[in-house]
């Protein structure tokens, strides 16, 4: 096993491997020679684990600004005859929406491969969307692995797809994939290298009216060869029990929570089994055989009913008498696991359950009554929490100046510092989607009469805050917009931007500053502060709250944990504070009830400091009335 | 050929920052590295920022899906009293708790939210449900190995003194040499058998 890595050419081996790294492996086996992505849980990995190898492999990987831009990165690639692909996370492909909707009438030269993670449950997003819908609309096939081995081996075989049908696919991962762990046999590595040539063909590629009615009659053609091809995929398999009544139909990972569960409640021998690995578009053939052999069906799918609406339509339209069942008996809300299976399952061939469900429902809703909450916290030193607090002391200031009703409202952004909405910070009331707090707070301006504050991280600023802000000038919006610099795509684990001046592999490049951006789209109040000076922050924030017209307030300074990892380098030491108890006798709770720092904790009537979680940040020592908070 | 091996379920538990991952990442590893089918899960992003965490090890031939079914949990590894008892639900009748007894109280404890409860009363839940709770102060140990920041590790050892896990202690010592530098290994691997022998004696 000594040596083994994840660009080793070691076919047969078994290397144990987060989901994501074996998604990039099924790529590199696949000889994928460009690879651009935008951060997002839960697909973060996959490119990450792609620029490790970038330089000895001689792929082309990098972190785009965004996922449209990171799709049409990949796009471009493909047609110049490479393997490429763009991956992202399920509420990226709506970024990348818009050419998206147009790539299936291009098709595809080199094999492209569009990787969506999905995240049922919203473990790590705004919402649950089920990309599989966005794919159909698109005329997009769609792979989704049932284990980790096989979203590799589908990610090897799908730019060999790709290019067979002249069609990009995409592979539809989700959380517990990509998330997930497992041993992985490897596969031999392609050594072909293609060098890139673009051939010039304006009737296929200049999209106007002609050429889309043209090129679309052609993507109908290329879907039906796609929709007929996948009945012979290794992905979808049939098991016809004999004499079986019954059926499932599993979708995915599902396939995997089936297996288990068929086997837990000992009805293997009496039910047939189709496995999914092409939800889009279905082989129909496979789909076919199996209403007609059972008398009653179950669809086992997460989220939402897609393929249980296709499944539907087929028996219709073929007009099998089978009693199908799917979100009746299968949540749609949530990610599904081998026991919410068993359980839908379990009422589907009235056997009885391995377990008392009913039971440890109870259990877990009494555990939930009697323990405390652990929700995620903004990191001890994190210079979010000083800019939240400095933005909301001067925005009362500002209310209070200007009378009543005139509380500020703080539209926000999705990263870290989304957690400020939590008490006792407070300080978001509304967040949709990346870039949109800007946006909202655009069209609050025209309509409300108070203070607006909006917040974006650095990342997202370049992701799809900008238009918003240019937007704020041009039509002359009256609101404050904070961009929170902390040089790094922290949420997802520090990945860099184009503000950090160095690329995906490493490679040092010019850093694009917000402050210059906002001062050339016409701002004309432009402060950039550091949060962790106090006194000036809340000066800095009231003056751009009362400015006449959009101000923009960056509030820089590095993310907590890479500034603790760089000190620890440097061989610096973290000096952290402490509560003299003596000075604290009156326990005013300020620091907590302020600040909310995971380090600052109640011990037996007393509030403390954990030293080992302390990083000396100093904002609890200014925010104490009573001087009581001292450094070592 | 792989062994047949029979299905053993492991779900680790703990606050953001304690090491759960790595417990998960040297246990999955050494089971690879026996020759064992192995998955499991954890979530990552937004819910790790010094919330709970959950990651899960499953071994055995027929084992598919990343996420253990409730009700069939063979051993809870508790990195946090609390995180122990609010996974609880996925034990088995038969199954174990190895939990450190050390709390991390959560921020909405200190904000008086919510209330921490009483440390006597967490076991005494916990062993309403098990079969076995095996309760120790990793920290303590890990200390006595040379630093509290081993304490994962220490957890790790007890696990294998279970003798539940069906892989050699040796697979796991090796995971232990081939992740951490020459300087960081022995400490690790002092906190591994520190952790096992306390165990051990409690399983005799």
């Amino acid at each position: 096993m000594e040596g083994l890595t994840i660009g080793s050419d070691s076919p047969g081996e078994r290397f144990f491997m987060l989901g994501n790294e074996a998604i990039a492996r099924g790529a590199i086996e696949a000889g994928v020679q460009v690879a651009a992505a935008y951060p997002g849980t839960p697909s973060t990995e996959i490119l990450e684990t792609l620029a490790g190898v970038a330089e000895t492999l001689g792929i082309y990987v990098e972190w785009s600004i965004n996922e449209k831009v990171a799709f049409e990165v990949a796009l471009a690639a493909s047609l110049c005859g490479v393997r490429a692909m763009a991956s992202m996370k399920h509420v990226g492909v709506n970024v990348a929406h818009d050419p998206l909707m147009t790539a299936g009438y291009i098709g595809a030269k080199g094999g492209l491969v569009l990787l969506s993670a999905d995240d049922p449950w919203a473990w790590s997003s705004q919402n649950e969307q089920d990309t599989r819908y966005i794919a159909e609309q698109a005329y997009i096939p769609v792979l989704e692995p049932s284990s980790v081995q096989e979203a590799k081996d589908m990610m090897a075989d799908a730019f060999g797809l790709s290019e067979e049908f002249k069609h990009l696919f995409m592979v539809r991962s989700v959380t517990r994939i990509g998330h997930g762990r497992s041993d992985v046999a490897l596969g031999e590595i392609s050594k072909e290298m293609k060098k890139g040539s673009f051939e010039k063909d304006r009737s296929w590629l200049v999209y106007t009216p002609v050429v889309a009615r043209k090129n679309r009659v052609l993507m109908l053609e290329r879907f039906e060869k796609i929709k007929k091809a996948v009945n012979t995929f290794p992905y979808n398999q049939l098991k016809l029990v004999d004499g079986a009544r019954q059926g499932i139909i599993a979708c995915g990972l599902s396939y995997s929570y089936t297996l288990e569960a068929i086997k837990w409640l000992r009805v293997d021998g009496e039910i047939s089994v189709l496995k999914i690995g092409t939800p889009h578009p279905l082989p129909e053939d496979l789909v076919k055989r199996l209403l007609n052999s059972v008398e009653e069906v179950l669809v086992v799918e997460e989220l939402e009913p897609f393929v249980e609406l296709h499944v539907r339509a087929i028996a219709g339209e073929a007009n099998i008498p089978v009693r199908i069942h799917g979100k009746d008996l299968v949540p749609a809300v949530g990610e599904l696991s081998a026991g919410k299976v068993t359980e839908a399952i379990a009422r589907l061939t009235n056997s009885r359950s391995p377990v008392d469900f009913g039971e440890l429902d109870k259990l877990e809703q009494e555990m939930a009554s009697i323990l405390p909450p652990r929700p995620p916290a903004l990191c001890p030193g994190c210079p979010h929490r000083a800019s939240q607090y400095a933005m909301k002391v001067a925005g009362r200031r500002v209310a209070k100046e200007y009378g009543k009703d005139m509380e500020p409202i703080y539209p926000g952004d999705i990263g870290c510092y989304t957690l400020s909405y939590l008490p006792p910070i407070e300080s978001m009331d509304i967040n949709i989607c990346m870039g949109g707090g800007f946006g909202i707070a655009n069209g609050l301006a025209h309509v409300v009469d108070v203070p607006i504050i909006a917040q974006i991280g650095d990342s997202t600023f370049f992701h799809s805050g900008l238009p918003a802000m240019i937007n704020a000038v041009y039509n002359k919006a009256n609101i404050t917009m904070v961009i929170l610099d902390n040089s790094a795509t922290a949420m997802t684990g520090f990945q860099p931007h184009p503000g950090t001046g160095y690329t995906a592999v490493g490679e040092e490049t010019e850093s694009v500053r917000p402050e210059n951006i906002a001062r050339a789209c016409g701002v004309r109040f432009v402060e950039v502060i550091d949060p962790f000076d106090l006194e000036k922050a809340i000066e800095t924030f009231e003056k751009a709250i009362e400015y006449d017209g959009p101000s923009v307030v960056i509030a820089r300074s590095p993310c907590a944990i890479i500034e603790q990892r760089e000190k620890q380098v440097r061989g610096e030491k973290t000096v952290p504070y402490y509560i003299d108890q003596e000075r604290c006798r009156v326990k005013c709770e300020a620091c907590i009830q302020l600040l909310a720092c995971p380090a600052i904790v109640k011990e037996n009537g007393k509030v403390i400091i954990n030293g080992s979680l302390c990083t000396g940040c100093e904002v609890c020592a200014m925010v104490c009335p009573h001087k009581a908070i001292i450094q070592e | 050929m792989k062994q047949i091996v029979k299905e053993v379920n492991i779900l680790i538990v703990g606050v953001g920052g304690q090491g759960v991952i790595s417990m998960s990442e040297l246990l999955g590893q050494a089971v690879v590295d026996s020759g064992l089918n192995v998955r499991g899960s954890e979530v990552l992003g937004m819910a790790v920022r010094g919330g709970s965490v959950v990651s899960t090890i499953r071994i055995g031939s027929e084992v598919y899906g990343p996420l253990i079914p409730r009700g069939k949990g063979d051993i809870i590894v508790g990195m946090e009293p609390t995180e122990a008892l609010r996974n609880i639900a996925y034990l088995s009748k038969s199954g174990i708790v190895i939990l450190h007894t050390e709390a991390v109280i959560p921020f909405t404890v200190s904000l008086g939210q919510s209330e921490y409860p009483d440390s006597d009363k967490i076991v005494e839940r916990l062993n309403g449900v098990a079969n076995r709770v095996v309760a120790l102060d990793a920290a303590r140990i890990a200390s006595e190995a040379g630093s509290p920041l081993v304490a994962n590790i220490v957890l790790l050892g007890a696990l294998f003194a279970t003798g539940r896990v069906p892989i050699k202690a040796e697979a796991i010592r090796g995971a232990i040499r081939a992740r951490f530098s020459v300087k960081l290994a022995p400490l690790n691997l002092k906190a591994f058998d520190l952790g096992y022998r306390q165990c051990r004696q409690a399983f005799k």
